[in-house]
């Protein structure tokens, strides 16, 4: 399989190398819901450049765990304010332990009595922040840098084979840059290979792309669930935003999910995009590759918003889902964009509000989409047109093919209206993906 | 003696080390106030004497003369027995009326022996599971003559049929209860996050409980609309005012709609403020919400009694300005935030322990609370005139900018669609995240002083005393529950859990199904799941 020159090689330099944040999860456990603390928290450490996991309130240990799994993170953060830190802190140093996470620090803040500390200690936990303590003083306790040494080949090869702390811990040498060749020369000679012939269950790779607030999280929870329904496996790359200034990064995707975790048949990433860059992270080729690897069945990524730029989702991508809501702007604003020339499906979210029949109205008459009017009014709602366009612009406007990466021919464009919050239309969304006949 | 350490001796001089000088909320204040601030102000339209119309200096007009307010220490630990036992003993000290702190699991509508439950039974409130708790919690008590206050929300609607069942239970007429129940869901969607519904299903049981209440029960304050937990949440002082009134606003606006006129019912919503830091800012926030609450129920609802206009308040010292350095300290702390209430004209006060960023307090600290709010009314003169610091020209000026600033709030939550659109767009959530953030960082850059915290430290501190949690409670609660389980009549109990669920289905008010199922012994984990069951959950969202 291997060879020993590949073991212990450096870190390659270089301008695509990220320098490794600090990652942190920081979560609630158990019933309280005094949020104060651990929200300025998060900020508070984002802005001191690290990349904050913020998993929210009610969490048990076990979802805890997992994202700490799930992310690498080099830290746990709970925040209780309950009194029951002797009953929970046990059960996630329990939690964490039995998936292998002995080096990972948790640190605890709220109300904690000065005498349960030393048994706190003793558990495992490194630190301990009452109401008095600035943010500066935490972030400084956890800048101590991590240090690991990882090896690409042997991390590839324990990910194929299932050891999840491989898997988690591949991904963010691939999100960092690290070691890509290696990464990349050991994924093919393990796995059947993105997009090229076959394993048994090629991996579905599927972006949802649009502005901050359209519900991409939800939606992306909802389609979560009901993979799991059809026995699916599914990994989700979440890219958020990082701040240009600090480097830090307040992930807050994952509890958007948090309905759907902790589960084995479920992994989610949370990924710090820096600014400027296409709204997605680098070599999310790789990570898929690696999570496929794995055996997960689907993965789907969310994209940090939408810009100019976000036609790189394209290369990565089987299909490319566009996230509206209504009301959101004008067509031109949507034209700009670019995005619905690449987007396979254009899906109004919310298609609750107000708003949501015109905006549908207002698309179609844009990208000459044929409209609703060939059916009963109610059949379009939750529904979606298979929508043939003409042979012109099958290209969807690129001038030269061989630009845009783009495998399949886009003859057909789906427009759907679902409601994340509703739990509507989203088994007809993933019918479209995965490509099954549209039931009529 | 351990003696204070200067860590910098020329940052230990005279006040703000930025330049500004703001209230703690950030409001900026000028070197001083005369004649020219208040020229814009109407005495008798904006201000007007204590007991009178818009109430600015106060609801009576012989205001502490008349009647010392209430010293309400907010208490609950451990099983019905043990918290009331500690009522008793709090009775016995000399306060005039009780306030149930429930435990987290009751609170989240979750029965003892939950799986969600575990850790958390009895600790930081009493664990009620059924109406028999409700019943050993009161026993020996008299109901007709103390007033009971009782801190829930999500479950309100349960708790208050639990203890109108048992009330009936005793003989005891409904009509002579009188208490308070918290009742006031929006502020956990705005802030403290104990949510169990949806909004609207939600809301609709507060609307129950008032409709129901001012009905059958008419001494009952119905809803204690809070502003406690948004600032404990980090909001501004004008954020607290504006936001709780905003609340109560759509409460009103939500009974008016089942038909109640809203002298009915306006007179019986009671509210309840925190009592931070600045002395002067959070007298003026009181006396801006009244002022507020008067014209809303005067111009805006038409509201002709008297009783209707009345803002009536429970204040509570900030949690959130205690420390965990120097804990005595917070004595001090709470002692000047009690002294803000009561210029401020509150009905109620609870004054926070000194060792509550440790730990549940300790009979110790309890008892200093209290003679903190004593030693003020007996000892400092504050209670002799109505209004003390009415006319001071910077106290005036400052509340007519706490009311003009709230209106503005007031408008744009109007255009975010009105409370429910804002509160789904995270409006009152970001709201109040920034303040929190903002507050911080002015600590974190030294711009605010906190004694013994970034200023006047000690590196050898002396610890105190806390109270331990007694490990038994857990197994006794969840064991009596199971008792009560077995010796009820399992039919009577689906039976009224079905006839709950056919109820939430329809308009019809809740209560008379939710107190044959508390009758019946239907646990409150039951209940919560049987209007779940029609309701929905609520899924916490956030950013």
């Amino acid at each position: 399989m291997k060879t020993s020159t590949t073991l212990n090689r450096l870190p390659e330099p270089g301008p695509a190398t990220t320098p490794a944040a600090v990652r942190i999860v920081l979560a609630k456990v158990g019933l309280d819901g005094h949020d104060r603390g651990i929200k300025v928290v998060a900020r508070g450490l984002r802005d001191a450049g690290l990349h904050v996991i913020y998993g929210g309130i009610w969490q048990s240990p076990e979802a805890v765990a997992q994202a700490t799994l799930d992310e690498d993170a080099r830290w746990l953060g709970i925040s209780l304010l309950n009194g029951a830190h002797l009953t929970l802190i046990p059960q996630v140093i329990d939690a964490l332990r039995r998936r292998g996470l002995d080096d990972v620090g948790v640190i605890l803040g709220g109300i904690v009595p000065p005498r349960d500390i030393p048994a706190l200690n003793e558990l495992g936990v490194s630190g301990v922040f009452g109401p008095g303590t600035s943010v500066d003083e935490i972030a400084r306790f956890l800048k101590s840098p991590p240090t690991r040494l990882n090896d690409a080949v042997e991390l590839v090869s324990s990910s194929q084979q299932r050891d999840r702390r491989a898997l988690s811990r591949l991904l963010s040498l691939i999100a960092e840059g690290r070691q890509i060749d290696t990464i990349r020369d050991a994924l093919a000679t393990c796995t059947p290979g993105h997009g090229q012939t076959a394993g048994p269950t090629p991996v579905r790779t599927v972006a949802f792309t649009g502005n901050a607030g359209v519900g991409k999280s939800s939606l992306i929870a909802r389609v979560v669930t009901e993979l799991r329904s059809r026995q699916l496996t599914v990994a989700v790359l979440s890219c958020d935003p990082q701040s240009p200034v600090t480097g830090g990064a307040l992930l807050g995707d994952r509890i958007r999910m948090s309905g759907c975790l902790p589960d084995e048949g479920v992994f989610v990433r949370s990924l710090p995009v820096p600014s400027g860059s296409q709204g997605i992270a680098a070599h999310l080729d790789l990570m898929t590759r690696a999570l496929a690897g794995f055996g997960f069945d689907v993965v789907l990524i969310e994209t940090a918003g939408t810009g100019q730029g976000d036609v790189a989702v394209r290369a990565v991508a089987d299909s490319i889902v566009l996230v509206l809501q209504p009301e959101t702007g004008d067509s031109v604003q949507w034209e700009k964009a670019g995005l619905l020339e690449i987007a396979d499906v254009i899906v109004i979210n919310k298609s609750e509000l107000p708003g949501a029949e015109r905006m549908e109205s207002e698309l179609r008459e844009h990208l000459n989409l044929s409209g609703p009017a060939q059916r009963g009014p109610n059949d379009s709602r939750h529904g979606s047109d298979d929508v043939r366009r003409g042979s012109d612009d099958v290209r969807r406007g690129s001038p030269d093919p061989a630009e845009t990466p783009d495998r399949r021919s886009p003859l057909h464009q789906h427009l759907v209206q679902v409601s994340a919050a509703r739990n509507e239309g989203i088994q007809q969304l993933w019918k479209i993906l995965s490509g099954s006949p549209i039931e009529e | 003696m351990p003696t204070a350490t200067i860590p910098n001796a020329n940052r230990s001089g005279s006040m703000p080390v930025g330049n500004t000088y703001t209230t703690i909320s950030g409001m900026p204040i000028a070197p001083q106030y005369g004649p020219a601030d208040l020229v814009q102000v109407v005495y008798d339209r904006e201000i007007g004497p204590p007991g009178q119309y818009p109430y600015t200096r106060g609801i009576h007009a012989d205001m502490y003369r008349g009647r010392l307010w209430t010293m309400r220490q907010f208490a609950g630990f451990g099983t019905a027995r043990q918290t009331n036992q500690r009522f008793r003993f709090l009775l016995d000290q000399g306060q005039a009326g009780l306030s149930t702190a429930f435990d987290l699991p009751t609170l989240m509508g979750l029965d003892s022996d939950d799986a969600r439950s575990l850790g958390e039974v009895g600790r930081l409130g009493v664990a009620v599971d059924t109406i028999d708790d409700i019943q050993v919690l009161f026993q020996e008590i008299d109901l007709e003559q103390i007033s009971v206050s009782m801190t829930i929300n999500a479950p309100a609607a349960v708790l208050m049929a639990f203890y109108l069942a048992a009330a009936q239970e005793r003989g005891l007429d409904w009509k002579k209860l009188r208490g308070t129940i918290q009742n006031d869901i929006l502020k956990e969607f705005h802030a403290q996050n104990e949510i169990v519904f949806p909004p609207e299903p939600s809301v609709r049981l507060v609307v129950d409980l008032i409709e129901y209440c001012t009905r059958h029960v008419p001494q009952w304050n119905t809803v204690s609309i809070s502003g406690y937990h948004i600032r404990e949440a980090g909001s501004t002082a004008v954020q607290e005012l504006a936001f709780t009134l905003a609340d109560g606003r759509h409460y009103v606006d939500e009974t008016l709609r089942r038909g109640l006129p809203v002298d009915s019912f306006a007179p019986r919503l009671s509210f309840f403020f925190n009592a931070h830091n600045d002395l002067f800012e959070e007298i003026a926030k009181y006396r801006a919400a009244r002022r507020l609450w008067a014209e809303l129920m005067r111009e805006t609802y038409g509201a002709t009694n008297p009783a209707s206009w009345k803002l009536r308040f429970h204040a509570q010292t900030a949690g959130c300005s205690l420390q965990d350095r120097q804990p005595e300290v917070n004595l001090i702390r709470v002692a000047y935030q009690a002294l803000a209430a009561v210029l401020g004209g509150c009905q109620s006060l609870h004054t926070n322990s000194m060792d509550e960023t440790l730990a549940l307090p300790t009979e110790h600290a309890v008892t200093l609370a209290l003679r903190t709010q004593q030693v003020l009314a007996h000892e400092t003169g504050v209670t002799n005139t109505a209004d003390p610091v009415g006319g001071s020209y910077f106290v005036e000026s400052l509340t007519s900018r706490m009311y003009d600033e709230s209106l503005r709030y007031f408008q744009r939550i109007e255009e975010s669609g009105g409370m429910l659109a804002a509160l789904a767009a995270g409006f009152f959530r970001r709201e109040i995240a920034e303040a929190a953030y903002q507050y911080q960082q002015s600590i974190d850059r030294d711009e605010r002083v906190i004694v013994g915290v970034n200023r006047f430290t000690q590196s050898d501190e002396t610890s105190v005393e806390t109270l331990q949690h007694d490990p038994g409670v857990e197994p006794t609660q969840v064991e009596s529950l199971q008792r009560i389980k077995t010796l009820r009549n399992r039919g009577d109990v689906e039976r009224t859990l079905s006839q709950i669920r056919k109820v939430v289905a329809t308009n019809e008010n809740t209560f008379p199904a939710l107190i044959d199922a508390a009758r019946a012994r239907a646990t409150l984990g039951e209940i919560m799941g049987a209007l779940s069951d029609v309701m929905g959950r609520h899924q916490l969202q956030e950013q």
